[in-house]
C-alpha cells in the first residue's frame, strides 16, 4: 500500500534534479557564498581592535533584535569566530529557510495548481510520489548547501574558524532550511491555493524571526522554543551546541510525516482551509484611479517603508557605541569621518545618503509598474473608459513623489529617534537636524521619478536602464569619500550633487536646480506617453 | 446622423510591418456589425485605433463623428469595451473589478450588474487569478454591460464561455439592437456572427475583402444543390451556372451560382424532379472562399 502511495519517485527525482541542476547550482553557491564568503573581509575590519568595538556595538538591544545574541559577556574574549557568526548564521539561516519553503511550493502545489501534476498523475506514477521526490530533493540541495558552506568557511583559514564550528554553521544553515521546506509542505496541503501556501509560510517564517527578536532581548532561553532559534542557537566557533539540530531534525521529520497524512486525506488542487471569500463590492476607496493604484502597489509600498524604518533603527543603534566602532576601524575612519566636524555629524551625514539613495529605489519601482500594467493588457479596458493617458500617468507621477516623500520621512525618522534614544544627552543634534538632511534629499528623489517617467513616455521598454543608472550613481556617489575621483565623474551621478547635510551646508540654488530641471523631464515624459502607441502583450 | 463608426482607408504599421493597408467599414445605429477575419489579419489592431490605444498612420476613423485619437475622451464616455484576452488585476474580486470599471466609465446600473451576474453565474467574491478564461470574460462582460452605452465594441467575447453562456451573451447583445444600440462584433464563432450580425465585414491581411449584409454577400456564392430526377439527371452538367457536378447512384451533387437559379429550376423540371435540397451558403463557406488558395 505504501509502496504504491509512493511509486516511481526515484525517476520524478531524477527527472527534478535534471530540470532543476542549474536552480540548484546558482542556489547552493550563491547561498553557500554569502554565508561564509565575508571571512576575509570580518578579518579585515577587526584589525586591531576592532572587535571589542564591533562587540560593543552588537551587544546593543536593537542591534540584538535583529542579527541575534552571542553566549560571549566578556568583549576581549569576542574572537572572529564568535563574530562571524554572531552577525552572519541567522541571516543565512532565515535566507536558507525561505529558499526552501518557496522550492517546495513551487514543486508541489504550485504545480497542482498549474494542472501540470495531473498529467504527471495520469501516469504509472503513486499518488505522493511528487511530494516524496520533492521533499528529497530539498534535503539533497541543504546537504549540498550544509558541505559547500562549511568548506568555504574553513577554506579562508582564518584564525578561531574551527573545523567543528565550521562543520556547525553549514549544518545550521542546511537544517534551516529544511525546517522551511518540510514547513512549506505542510502549509502546501492546508491552503487552498499555492499563493496562500507561500504566504502563510512566509508569514509564519516572519512571525518566527520576529518573536525570537523579542525573546533574544528579554530571555533567551525563550528563543530554544521556536525553531527559527534551533539553528542560530548551535553558537558555532564558541559554544559549539550541537544539540538544537537534534529538534531541528525530529520536529522537520514530523511534519514532514503530517504532511503526509494531511496529503493522503485531501483531494487534488483541494485544500484544508477554504478560500478567503473576498469582497462582492468594491470599497469606495478603490473606485477611482488614484485608489486602484494604491491599491496594487500597497504591498509593496509598505515592504519598502518597513524596510527602510528598519535600516534607520539599526544604523541610529550604532550611535550609541560609535567611538568605540569607528576609532577601532580604519575603514570606518576613512568613511565616516571628517575634520572639524563631529563624529556624530559626519557619521549622519554618510549613513543619509545610504539611506536616501535607497529611498529612491521605490519611486522608480512604481512607475515601472504602470508599464507593466500596460505590457500585462490591464490598461486596454482603463482606457476605454473615460480614464485619460493624463489622468494614468500624473496619477501615477504624484503617487511615486509622495511615496518617495513619505521614505524620507520614514528613514530619517527612524535613524534620527533610534540615534538621540541611544546618546540620550551626549549630543548637540536634533530631530530637525536628521529631517533637514531628508528634505535636503527630495530633488534627487524627485530626479529618479523623472528619469523613469522620462522612459517611460518615449522608451517604455527601457525601464530597467533606469535602475542601471542609479545603481552607478549610487555607488560613485557612496565611494567618494574613499576613492579620488575626478570632479566631473563624480558629477555624472546625481546623487552627488547635493551637500551632504547635515555636515555641509544646505545649497537652495543646487536644490531649485534639480528640481526644475526632473519637472521639465515629467512633462517631457507626458507628452511621449500622451502620443505613443501602448504596448500590448508583447 | 446614423452613423457611429466611420473608418475610411485606415492604414497601420509596426516598423516596416504593414498591419492595416486600407480598412474601410461603418457601423450604423441599431447595427450589429460582424467583424472577421483569421488571427493577424488586423482585427483587433483595428479595435485599438477606434479605442485610440494605437495611433494610426493614415486614414480617418471617427466614432460619434469625432476623431478617435483627438476625442477618445468625449468618445470613451458613450462606448463600452469587451477585450479577446481578459487581463484582470490578479488580487481584486471579481465584483471589485466589476465596480471599478462601471465607476471609471460612469453611469453604472447598479441593479444590471447583480442581474448580470446572477445571469452570467460569476462567482463575484473571487480573486480575479483564480478565476479561468471564461470567468474573466464574464467580468469583463458584465462590466460592459452593465454600464449605458452608445456603442459596443466586442473583441472575441464569448471564446472562453460555454453554449448556454453564449446564448446568455446573444440575448443580451438582441436587447442592446433593440434598444438602438450600435455594436462591433469580432468573433472566430461564425455561427454567431450569423445569427446576431446585420453586416459583415471580413478583413484578410489588413484590406477590408468584404462587406454588407449576409444576404448581399451570399448573392456572391453558390447553392449547394441535391437533385434526383425521372429523366437523365446528368443532363443538368451542361446548364449554365451549375459546376462541380458530381453523379452517384441517379444522384447529381452540384454548386448553383445564385444568379442562376431560376434557368436551372427550369432545366430540371423538364426533367422530373424527384427530389430538390439545396442549402444556402454559410457564412462559413463565404469566409472560406476569401482564404482558399492561400
Amino acid at each position: 500500500m505504501l509502496k504504491k502511495r509512493f511509486m516511481s519517485w526515484e525517476s520524478l527525482l531524477l527527472h527534478d534534479l535534471k530540470r532543476d541542476w542549474i536552480k540548484i547550482l546558482i542556489w547552493v553557491i550563491g547561498l553557500g557564498a554569502f554565508s561564509a564568503g565575508f571571512v576575509p573581509a570580518f578579518v579585515e575590519i577587526t584589525k586591531g581592535q576592532g572587535l571589542i568595538g564591533m562587540y560593543e556595538v552588537l551587544q546593543n538591544p536593537a542591534m540584538m533584535s535583529i542579527v541575534g545574541p552571542t553566549p560571549i559577556d566578556v568583549a576581549t574574549y569576542y574572537t572572529i569566530g564568535a563574530f562571524y557568526s554572531h552577525t552572519m548564521l541567522l541571516f543565512s539561516s532565515l535566507i536558507a529557510m525561505i529558499m526552501s519553503a518557496l522550492h517546495i511550493v513551487g514543486r508541489t502545489r504550485k504545480e497542482e495548481d498549474s494542472g501540470l501534476l495531473e498529467l504527471v498523475r495520469s501516469f504509472e506514477i503513486g499518488r505522493q510520489a511528487n511530494s516524496l521526490a520533492a521533499i528529497k530533493e530539498m534535503v539533497v540541495i541543504n546537504i549540498l548547501l550544509a558541505i559547500f558552506t562549511s568548506g568555504l568557511l574553513y577554506s579562508f583559514d582564518a584564525d578561531t574558524i574551527t573545523m567543528e564550528g565550521s562543520l556547525l554553521f553549514g549544518i545550521s544553515i542546511g537544517m534551516a532550511g529544511i525546517i522551511g521546506g518540510a514547513l512549506a509542505l505542510v502549509l502546501s496541503q492546508i491552503m487552498s491555493s499555492s499563493s496562500s501556501a507561500i504566504g502563510s509560510s512566509l508569514g509564519i517564517i516572519g512571525l518566527l524571526y520576529i518573536i525570537r527578536a523579542g525573546t533574544d532581548i528579554s530571555n533567551v532561553d525563550l528563543s530554544m522554543i521556536n525553531p527559527l532559534g534551533w539553528t542560530y542557537l548551535t553558537y558555532p566557533f564558541t559554544e559549539n551546541n550541537w544539540i538544537p539540530l537534534l529538534y531541528a531534525a525530529i520536529f522537520s521529520i514530523v511534519l514532514v510525516i503530517i504532511a503526509f497524512a494531511l496529503e493522503g486525506g485531501r483531494d487534488m488542487g483541494a485544500g484544508y482551509l477554504p478560500e478567503r471569500q473576498g469582497r462582492a463590492n468594491a470599497k469606495k476607496s478603490l473606485l477611482s484611479v488614484s485608489g486602484l493604484f494604491i491599491r496594487i502597489n500597497r504591498g509593496t509600498i509598505i515592504a519598502w517603508l518597513i524596510g527602510y524604518s528598519i535600516l534607520g533603527i539599526s544604523y541610529g543603534a550604532v550611535y550609541g557605541d560609535m567611538e568605540a566602532f569607528i576609532k577601532n576601524n580604519e575603514l570606518a575612519q576613512l568613511m565616516f569621518t571628517q575634520s572639524g566636524v563631529s563624529l556624530e555629524i559626519s557619521f549622519t551625514s554618510t549613513i543619509m545618503l545610504v539611506m536616501m539613495g535607497l529611498v529612491c529605489i521605490i519611486p522608480i519601482v512604481i512607475i515601472n509598474k504602470l508599464f507593466a500594467v500596460e505590457i500585462n493588457s490591464y490598461i486596454t479596458q482603463l482606457q476605454a473608459t473615460r480614464v485619460t493617458r493624463g489622468r494614468l500617468y500624473w496619477t501615477n507621477i504624484v503617487l511615486a513623489t509622495v511615496v518617495g516623500l513619505t521614505g524620507i520621512i520614514v528613514s530619517a525618522a527612524s535613524l534620527g529617534a533610534t540615534a538621540l534614544y541611544v546618546m540620550s544627552d551626549n549630543t548637540t543634534m536634533e530631530m530637525v537636524d536628521f529631517l533637514t538632511s531628508g528634505f535636503n534629499s527630495i530633488p534627487v528623489v524627485l530626479f529618479y521619478v523623472a528619469l523613469a517617467a522620462l522612459v517611460l513616455g518615449w522608451v517604455p521598454r527601457l525601464g530597467k536602464l533606469v535602475y542601471v543608472y542609479f545603481t552607478y550613481s549610487f555607488f560613485l556617489s557612496y565611494f567618494s569619500g574613499i576613492i579620488d575621483l575626478p570632479d566631473w565623474v563624480l558629477k555624472t551621478a546625481i546623487n552627488s550633487w547635493i551637500p551632504m547635510m547635515p555636515m555641509e551646508d544646505f545649497d537652495l540654488s543646487i536644490f531649485i536646480t534639480i528640481t526644475a530641471i526632473s519637472l521639465i523631464m515629467i512633462i517631457v515624459g507626458y507628452l511621449g506617453y500622451n502620443n505613443r502607441d501602448m504596448v500590448e502583450g508583447a | 446622423m446614423s452613423e457611429i463608426v466611420k473608418l475610411q482607408g485606415v492604414q497601420k504599421r509596426f516598423g516596416k510591418f504593414q498591419a492595416l493597408r486600407d480598412v474601410s467599414f461603418t457601423v450604423e445605429k441599431e447595427q450589429v456589425v460582424g467583424f472577421i477575419g483569421p488571427n493577424g489579419a488586423g482585427k483587433s489592431t483595428t479595435i485599438r485605433i477606434l479605442l485610440g490605444i494605437l495611433r494610426r498612420n493614415g486614414g480617418e476613423a471617427q466614432i460619434f463623428g469625432k476623431d478617435v485619437w483627438k476625442d477618445s475622451l468625449e468618445i470613451h464616455k458613450r462606448i463600452s469595451y469587451v477585450p479577446g484576452d481578459v487581463a484582470l488585476w490578479k488580487n481584486l474580486t471579481g465584483g471589485e473589478i466589476i465596480d471599478l470599471f462601471m465607476k471609471l466609465h460612469g453611469g453604472g446600473d447598479k441593479k444590471k450588474r447583480d442581474y448580470l451576474i446572477e445571469r452570467f453565474e460569476l462567482d463575484p467574491k473571487k480573486k480575479a487569478k483564480t478565476y479561468s478564461k471564461g470567468n474573466r470574460q464574464k467580468v469583463a462582460l458584465i462590466s460592459a454591460l452593465s454600464v449605458n452605452s452608445d456603442l459596443y465594441i466586442f473583441d472575441e467575447p464569448t471564446s472562453g464561455l460555454d453554449p448556454l453562456m453564449e446564448s446568455v451573451f446573444q440575448e443580451e447583445v438582441a436587447r442592446l439592437k433593440k434598444d438602438g444600440k450600435a455594436i462591433l462584433l469580432s468573433s472566430h464563432i461564425l455561427s454567431e456572427v450569423e445569427s446576431l450580425a446585420d453586416k459583415v465585414v471580413i478583413i484578410r491581411q489588413g484590406e477590408i475583402v468584404e462587406s454588407g449584409s449576409l444576404d448581399e454577400l451570399r448573392h456572391l456564392t453558390r447553392y449547394a444543390v441535391t437533385l434526383m430526377t425521372e429523366g437523365d439527371v446528368g443532363k443538368m452538367a451542361s446548364v449554365a451556372g451549375v459546376h462541380n457536378f458530381v453523379l452517384k447512384d441517379k444522384e447529381a451533387n452540384f454548386s448553383a451560382d445564385t444568379r442562376y437559379i431560376n434557368d436551372i429550376l427550369k432545366e430540371a423540371t423538364k426533367l422530373g424532379v424527384k427530389k430538390f435540397e439545396a442549402t444556402p451558403p454559410t457564412l462559413a463557406d463565404l469566409f472560406m472562399r476569401h482564404y482558399e488558395g492561400n
